[in-house]
C-alpha cells in the first residue's frame, strides 16, 4: 500500500493489546430519514475470522454491515450514531476519508456486479487503477494473484480478455471477490453473497470464505442459518434493528442465550 | 349468430379498426416521401451535390447545385455538436448523478420546457445576443441557436441513459473506494455510452433539419462557406428559399435538395436503429423512444 | 405454528417414552424375580428383545429427522440425547435378561444366597434409579435427573462393601458366583441410569456434566 492510506492503517498505540480485535461497534445506531434501523449495537469482529450476521429480513443486517464501510451514507436522508473502530481507530471522525476507510474494508453484494463494460482482467484491476493505487504493468501479478485466492484463476485463465459479465453467476461472485482482494483490503463484507447463486456455486464461495479469513477478516451477512453455522466462526444475531445475542457459533447453534435466538434459528418463527 | 361468433366478430373488427388508424398515421410519411422522391430524385448528380446556386437561367445554361447548403449543413453540425453535447452531456450527468434535490428538480422541469421551445423564438433570442453583438450574420450564431435545441435533449436523454444504468454498478465501484467523480467517468458513463451516443444522433437529426433558427443567425447565402463573420447558407434555408421562389428552375432544386435533407436526417435515424437492434444490450432500443 | 419438525419430534418422543416404561418393567420383572426367587427368564429376555427392536427404531427415527431438517439448537439435543438414553435402556433390557439368566441358571442349586441382605438393598436402589430415571425424561426435570447422581454413589458404596466382604471369603465358597454377576449387573443398571440423567440434564439446561 502506497500514500496516505498508511497513515491510516497504523493502529492506535494502545491497542497492541487488543489486535485480535479487528473491528469493533460501539453504540452504533442508524437511520433512514426518520425511521431507526440499528439500535444501538456494539459487538466486536475478531481478526482472522468470519462473523456472520443472521436475523429476519428487515432486521438492520444489511444496514450494519453498510455501516462498517460507510456505504449507509451515501444513500440519501441516511444518518447514523455511535462509533466504529477500525484497529482502535473510529472510522466516523471528521478527518477520516471515507474512501481510504472502502479501500481497506471491502465489500461484495448480494447480486454479483461485475463491470460490464470491462473485460474480466480489467474488472479485476478496476479498483487498483481508479483509485490510482497502481498503474502499468505491474497488474498483471496482482491480477493473477487475486483470481488465484478467490479460485477463479483456473477457469478463466485463458479468458482474461472476455466481457466480465460472459461467465455464469457464481463464476462472476468469484471475480467480484477477486475484485475486493485485488486491493488487498483488511476486511472482506458480503451482503448475502450466495443469494443469487445454485447450490453448487454457493459451496464453491462458501469454501472460498473459509479460506479467505487465513489472510483477511471477513463479516457475511446471511439469512441462511446453515450457511452461518458452516462456515463462521461467530455469529450475532440482530432483530428489529437490535443485537439480541453474539457469540461463538458453535455455543450459538448448540446452546443459545436468548429465548428469541433460540425460536428464530429453530424456526419456530420468521 | 351465437356469442362465440359474436365475440370474434368483435375481435376482428377491434383489430381492423387499429390497423386503419396506423394506415391513416403512416399515409402522410409515405406520401412525403414520395412526393419529395418524385420531384426530388430527377435533381440528384454531382454538380447538383457539389455546385453553389447559379441564378434562375435561361434553359442550356448550367444549373448550379447546392453545394454550399449541403457544406453548410454539415458545418453547423460540426459546430453545434461541439458546442452542444458536451454541455448537453455533462447537465445530463449533473441531473443523474447529483440530481437528488430541489435545485435538480427545476432544473429539469427548465429543460423539459426547452424542448418544447419554439424554434423561431430561440432564433431571434440568438439574433439580438450574438448577431447585433458582432455585428454580422455568422454561422457561430446559427451553431449558438441550433445548440439551445440541441443541449435540453441531449441533457434528457444522457440523464435516461444513465439511469439505467443499475446502481449495483455504481455501489460496486464506490465501494472499492474509488471517488464520486471517478466512478461516474470511468465506470458508469462507459457503461451508458451507447446510449449517450443514441441520444445524441437522434438531437442531431432533429436540429438537422430546424430552419427557423437560421433565418436570423446564419441568414442564407449563395457562396460557400466564407469566414466566421459571414452568412452562410444551409439546406432548410436553401430549400426554403429555391421553393418560394417564382423560377421553377428553383422549385426544382428545392425538391432535391428537400430530398437530400430527408435522405441525411433517415439515414442518421435508421442508422442508429440498425446499429441499436444489432446489440444485445435493450437500453438503447429504449433510448430510442426518447428523442424530443 | 408448528413445523415440519414437530410431527417427527413427536413420534420420536413417543417411542423414547415407550421404552423407558418398556426398560423400567423389564427391570423390575427380573429384580422381584430374583429376590423373590421366580425364574422369569422368558419374559424378561421377550422384553429385552423388543427394546432392541426399539433401539432401532429410535436411531432410525433420530438419522432421519437429522437429515431431513438439519435441526440446531435445542432441537439438536433432543434428538442426540434420545438416542443416548435410547442406548441406555437397551442396556437395562439386556443386564435385566442377564440378571434373569444367571438366577435361572444358578437359583436351582440354591446359590443365589450369598450376602442378600446387600444384595436386597442394591436392588432396591438400583430399582429406585430406573423409575427416577423414566420420571425425570417423562418430566423433563433437570434437578431430578441431576440427584440420580446422590443414588448412584450409595449403590456404587454397597457394591463396594459386597466385594470387601468377597475378599474375606472363603475360597471355595461356590455360591459367590450367582449374587456376584448379579451384584455386577445391578451396578452396571445404576450406573446407565446416571447416563440417562445426564443426558436429560443436557436437554433441560444445554448444559454438559458429568454425574457418574
Amino acid at each position: 500500500m502506497i500514500g496516505d492510506a498508511d497513515i491510516e492503517k497504523t493502529p492506535a498505540a494502545s491497542d497492541s493489546a487488543l489486535s485480535s480485535e479487528k473491528m469493533q461497534t460501539i453504540g452504533l445506531s442508524a437511520w433512514f430519514g426518520e425511521k431507526r434501523a440499528l439500535k444501538n449495537i456494539s459487538l466486536t469482529i475478531k481478526t482472522n475470522s468470519v462473523t456472520a450476521i443472521i436475523g429476519p429480513s428487515g432486521c438492520g443486517k444489511s444496514t450494519f454491515v453498510r455501516c462498517l464501510n460507510r456505504m449507509h451514507e451515501l444513500v440519501p436522508g441516511a444518518r447514523m450514531s455511535g462509533r466504529v473502530l477500525l484497529d482502535g481507530r473510529d472510522i466516523y471522525k471528521r478527518d477520516v476519508d471515507p474512501v481510504l476507510i472502502r479501500r481497506r474494508v471491502g465489500m461484495v453484494f448480494q447480486k454479483p456486479n461485475p463491470f460490464p463494460t470491462m473485460s474480466i482482467y480489467d474488472n479485476v484491476a478496476a479498483g487498483l487503477r481508479l483509485t490510482g493505487v497502481k498503474r502499468g504493468k505491474s497488474l498483471d501479478d496482482i491480477v493473477r494473484q487475486s483470481l488465484e485466492q478467490a479460485t477463479l484463476w483456473d477457469e478463466v485463465k485463458d479468458d482474461l480478455k472476455k466481457p466480465g459479465t460472459s461467465i455464469s453467476g457464481g463464476q462472476q461472485q468469484r471475480l467480484c471477490i477477486a475484485r475486493a482482494i485485488a486491493l488487498q483490503p483488511e476486511v472482506i463484507l458480503m451482503d448475502e453473497p450466495c443469494s443469487a447463486l445454485d447450490p453448487t456455486a454457493t459451496a464453491k464461495i462458501e469454501e472460498l470464505i473459509v479460506s479467505l479469513k487465513q489472510n483477511y477478516t471477513v463479516v457475511i451477512v446471511t439469512h441462511n442459518m446453515q450457511q452461518a453455522a458452516r462456515v463462521s466462526d461467530f455469529t450475532a444475531f440482530l432483530y428489529l434493528g437490535e443485537l439480541i445475542e453474539y457469540g461463538s457459533t458453535k455455543d450459538m447453534f448448540e446452546n443459545p442465550t436468548s429465548e428469541i435466538t433460540e425460536k428464530y434459528i429453530t424456526g419456530k418463527f420468521g | 349468430m351465437t356469442s362465440y361468433t359474436y365475440r370474434k366478430f368483435k375481435n376482428r373488427l377491434f383489430f381492423v379498426l387499429c390497423l386503419g388508424c396506423v394506415i391513416i398515421a403512416v399515409v402522410p410519411l409515405v406520401s412525403i416521401l414520395f412526393e419529395v422522391i418524385a420531384r426530388g430524385a430527377p435533381q440528384l448528380s454531382l454538380q447538383f451535390l457539389t455546385q453553389p446556386p447559379q441564378p434562375p437561367s435561361l434553359p442550356g445554361q448550367p444549373a448550379g447545385g447546392i453545394g454550399p447548403a449541403i457544406q453548410g449543413t454539415l458545418i453547423l453540425i460540426v459546430l453545434t455538436s461541439l458546442i452542444g453535447i458536451p454541455i448537453g452531456v455533462m447537465s445530463g450527468v449533473f441531473l443523474a448523478e447529483y440530481g437528488n434535490n430541489k435545485y435538480a428538480a427545476v432544473t429539469r422541469t427548465i429543460n423539459d420546457v426547452l424542448t418544447e421551445f419554439p424554434s423561431i423564438v430561440v432564433g431571434i433570442t440568438v439574433f439580438l445576443a450574438v448577431v447585433l453583438s458582432l455585428g454580422h450574420f455568422s454561422p457561430i450564431a446559427g451553431a449558438v441557436a441550433l445548440s439551445f435545441i440541441l443541449i435540453p435533449i441531449v441533457a434528457r436523454t444522457t440523464e435516461e441513459s444513465l439511469k439505467l444504468v443499475p446502481n449495483s454498478t455504481r455501489e460496486a465501484s464506490l465501494a472499492l473506494g474509488v471517488r464520486r467523480w471517478r466512478t461516474i467517468v470511468s465506470v458508469v458513463l462507459p457503461e451508458a455510452g451507447s446510449g449517450l451516443v443514441t441520444g445524441s444522433l437522434l438531437a442531431v437529426a432533429r436540429i438537422a433539419g430546424e430552419t427557423a433558427p437560421l433565418i436570423m443567425t446564419i441568414l442564407g447565402s449563395q457562396y460557400f462557406f466564407q469566414g466566421f463573420n459571414q452568412p452562410m447558407d444551409a439546406l432548410p434555408l436553401r430549400i426554403w428559399r429555391d421553393v418560394t421562389s417564382p423560377y421553377p428552375s428553383q422549385i426544382a432544386q428545392g425538391w432535391g435538395a428537400a430530398l437530400v435533407l430527408i435522405l441525411v436526417v433517415l439515414s442518421l435515424n435508421i442508422g442508429v436503429r440498425v446499429a441499436t437492434a444489432r446489440r444485445s444490450n435493450g437500453a438503447h432500443a429504449r433510448l430510442g423512444e426518447i428523442r424530443k | 405454528m408448528s413445523r415440519l419438525l414437530d410431527t417427527g419430534l413427536e413420534q420420536l418422543t413417543a417411542i423414547v417414552s415407550k421404552m423407558g416404561d418398556a426398560a423400567e418393567k423389564t427391570v423390575r420383572t427380573a429384580i422381584t424375580g430374583f429376590m423373590e426367587g421366580r425364574d422369569v427368564n422368558e419374559e424378561v429376555q421377550e422384553l429385552s428383545d423388543m427394546l432392541v427392536t426399539m433401539t432401532v427404531s429410535v436411531e432410525d427415527k433420530a438419522f432421519e429427522l437429522i437429515v431431513k431438517y438439519q435441526p440446531v439448537a435445542s432441537d439438536l439435543r433432543i434428538i442426540n440425547s434420545y438416542m443416548k438414553i435410547a442406548y441406555d435402556f437397551e442396556r437395562y433390557g439386556r443386564y435385566a435378561w442377564d440378571i434373569s439368566l444367571t438366577h435361572q441358571k444358578f437359583a436351582p442349586s440354591k446359590k443365589c444366597v450369598y450376602q442378600l441382605d446387600l444384595m436386597e438393598k442394591m436392588a432396591e436402589k438400583t430399582l429406585q434409579m430406573v423409575s427416577g430415571s423414566i420420571e425425570a425424561l417423562r418430566d423433563n426435570d433437570g434437578e431430578m435427573a441431576k440427584s440420580l447422581a446422590e443414588t448412584e454413589n450409595e449403590v456404587d458404596k454397597i457394591y463396594s462393601s459386597y466385594l470387601d466382604k468377597l475378599a474375606d471369603a472363603p475360597p471355595s465358597a461356590s455360591n459367590i458366583i450367582c449374587n456376584l454377576l448379579v451384584a455386577r449387573y445391578l451396578e452396571r443398571i445404576a450406573d446407565h441410569a446416571t447416563y440417562v440423567g445426564e443426558a436429560i440434564y443436557y436437554i433441560a439446561t444445554g448444559e454438559k456434566v458429568i454425574l457418574r
